[in-house]
């Protein structure tokens, strides 16, 4: 019989043709070993991943007094500062469950000494806590006087971010990728921060708020995660700097 | 070829096809999440996942999008064309997972619907650059959800072969939405220079292997004209046996086949997804497409017993030792005696 040396590939015959075999072989290798290069090139390429954590399930105690203007936070004294120095608190900034703010749970307690529990999220030197849920609070105590500090008017260029996920919890939180994130976290109530880049990459965190010190989550959300320059006057809470200005004269860069 | 329906006609060939795809979609995504924690400890498993899967489907429609023209260009690549169904259906799952993790992780548990977040969180519809992006992955996901719930052979016959086809030419729209979405979103938000350059590689050889591919058929396709009724198609000796020389008249392509001493002529068209009939061999008797190997007979254009399927035939002659083809297309299943090929002798069939 003669042979047909014209080969040709059927799909349901089954096996290949010889060469047509052995070349489809080496293009499949090939096609995979590309593939395997790809993940890695992408892969490597995170760069936006910053050193940031969200303790996801851990719950922690803490204990200090509560602040609920202009966004809910807990003082905590800080170990060895006698009183007389400056910033003898440290405020860690407290948030609900998912996307929203913690005002409804913190409200009883404002100016009184509590422990709370909640699951620790902390970037740079900044720390905040997720309440564990409604009952996360006890009050223990009397609280301590809050006081400001003004250091005027100051322009400042950066992104508003919401504080949850850029501290951690979402890692980029950041960005245009991240920002219908931040909207709906803003729009529930977590706080606004503009995030200033000093020319080495620190970053510089300002709580926003309005002239009266108020809230200004729902008047930002049309510019979150976009470069933004806001001037207003530069207030420091202990070791939180708060920039009160009029949302309406911000403006996207 | 098809009589009755099932899930998946399995046979060896698509065994060993869908085992190497698994594999390379598993090595890909482990490649990625090892890597991935131990050059980034800090990386959320959510973010992980995310641009894992996402990044898989990409690489995955790329290779989908290349098999076609590089098997018109490389023939001998025609198997891996065989399943590629199989290949669009895992890269729409891949494609999926990205979306519902995106949707859970940046819209659930907020104070909307996840699915009016997505429509209401970024109103910049009005800026190139500041374009809500994700609506441009949804509405790729959405087509390449409506390819996937159609790639089974039943709706491609309910459809018909044009119908199916224009719907799942509908990638190449979902392809430009999903680079933009990627452009617009990931590769907006920070410097990846070596993504950026793998990304423009891809889109670049997709655009050369199809500029390649169209080339070549437009070089053969010179229009042949009618000369009493009859086109040249080629010299006997042109035409290998069991193979066939494609001739286009009127814009219709016919697929001229030489075999045992004789000629037969059929449109180049196949019933099943439109493959390219006359790019396919005589095996075991019957025409039999390079594609899925639907297989017809060269006399009467139709299907062997117990399948149906039929395409039109045409008469074709041998004249001095040169094969002409007569452009009228008879209807599908038409039986033509084939025209002989005999020393000098003027045939006509």
């Amino acid at each position: 019989m003669k042979q047909d040396h014209d080969e040709f590939y059927v799909g349901y015959l089954p096996k290949a043709p010889a060469r047509i075999g052995a070349i489809v072989r080496l293009t499949v290798l090939l096609l995979m070993g590309l593939a395997a290069v790809v993940a890695f090139l992408t892969v490597r390429e995170q760069r936006d991943i910053a050193t940031a954590l969200f303790e996801f399930g851990v719950q922690r105690e803490f204990e200090g007094v509560i602040a609920l203007k202009p966004y809910p936070m807990l003082r905590v004294q800080r170990p060895g500062v006698v009183s007389g120095e400056s910033a003898p608190f440290s405020r860690y900034l407290l948030v609900a469950p998912f996307k929203f703010g913690a005002d409804e749970l913190v409200a009883p307690f404002d100016g009184r000494r509590v422990r709370l529990k909640g699951s620790l999220i902390y970037r740079d030197n900044k720390t905040m806590i997720e309440l564990a849920g409604a009952d996360a609070i006890t009050e223990i105590g009397e609280g301590v006087a809050d006081a400001s500090l003004s250091f005027g008017e100051v322009t400042m260029s950066g992104e508003i971010v919401d504080s949850k996920c850029f501290l951690g919890v979402m890692n980029p939180g950041e960005l245009k990728t991240h920002r219908a994130c931040a909207v709906r976290c803003i729009s529930g109530g977590i706080p606004p921060v503009l995030v200033v880049r000093g020319r080495d990459g620190t970053a510089y965190y300002l709580l926003l708020v309005d002239r009266q010190m108020g809230q200004v989550n729902q008047a930002v959300l049309s510019m979150v995660a976009q470069p933004v320059k806001i001037t207003g006057e530069l207030v420091r809470r202990d070791d939180w700097w708060v920039l009160k200005a009029d949302p309406g004269q911000y403006e996207l860069l | 070829m098809s009589l009755a329906y099932q899930a998946v006609g399995w046979n060896r060939q698509k065994k060993i096809y869908d085992a190497c795809l698994a594999i390379g979609v598993v090595l890909y995504l482990t490649l990625f999440m090892v890597v991935g924690v131990l050059w980034f400890p800090h990386i959320t498993a959510e973010t992980l996942l995310l641009r894992g899967f996402g990044s898989a489907a990409l690489v995955l429609l790329h290779f989908i999008l290349y098999i076609g023209p590089a098997a018109r260009l490389f023939p001998v690549l025609l198997p891996l064309l065989y399943n590629r169904r199989h290949m669009g259906v895992t890269m729409f799952f891949l494609a999926l997972v990205h979306a519902v993790l995106a949707l859970l992780q940046f819209h659930l548990g907020g104070d909307q619907f996840p699915l009016v977040s997505l429509l209401t969180s970024n109103g910049d519809y009005d800026s190139f650059f500041q374009f809500p992006f994700q609506l441009l992955g949804a509405f790729g996901l959405a087509v390449l959800f409506l390819m996937a719930a159609t790639s089974h052979d039943f709706w491609l016959a309910n459809l018909t072969a044009p119908v199916w086809k224009a719907l799942h030419m509908l990638v190449y729209v979902a392809y430009v939405a999903l680079i933009l979405h990627v452009v617009l979103g990931y590769l907006q938000n920070h410097q990846a220079p070596v993504t950026q350059f793998l990304l423009v590689g891809g889109v670049w050889l997709l655009l050369m292997l199809h500029g390649l591919a169209g080339w070549r058929e437009w070089r053969k396709d010179r229009e042949a004209r009618a000369e009493d009724g009859w086109v040249y198609v080629a010299d006997v000796a042109e035409i290998r046996e069991n193979r066939a020389r494609i001739v286009c008249v009127a814009g219709e392509r016919i697929a001229v086949f030489k075999y045992d001493g004789k000629v037969s002529a059929m449109s180049n068209v196949c019933q099943h997804q439109n493959g390219p009939l006359g790019e396919g061999k005589i095996v075991d008797g019957c025409v039999t497409c390079p594609w899925h190997g639907y297989q017809y007979r060269p006399h009467d254009g139709s299907s062997p017993a117990p399948f149906t399927e039929k395409i039109p035939t045409f008469k074709a002659k041998v004249t001095a030792g040169k094969v002409y083809v007569d452009p009228t297309p008879l209807p599908p299943g038409t039986p033509v005696a084939p025209a002989l090929i005999g020393e000098g002798a003027e045939v006509t069939a």
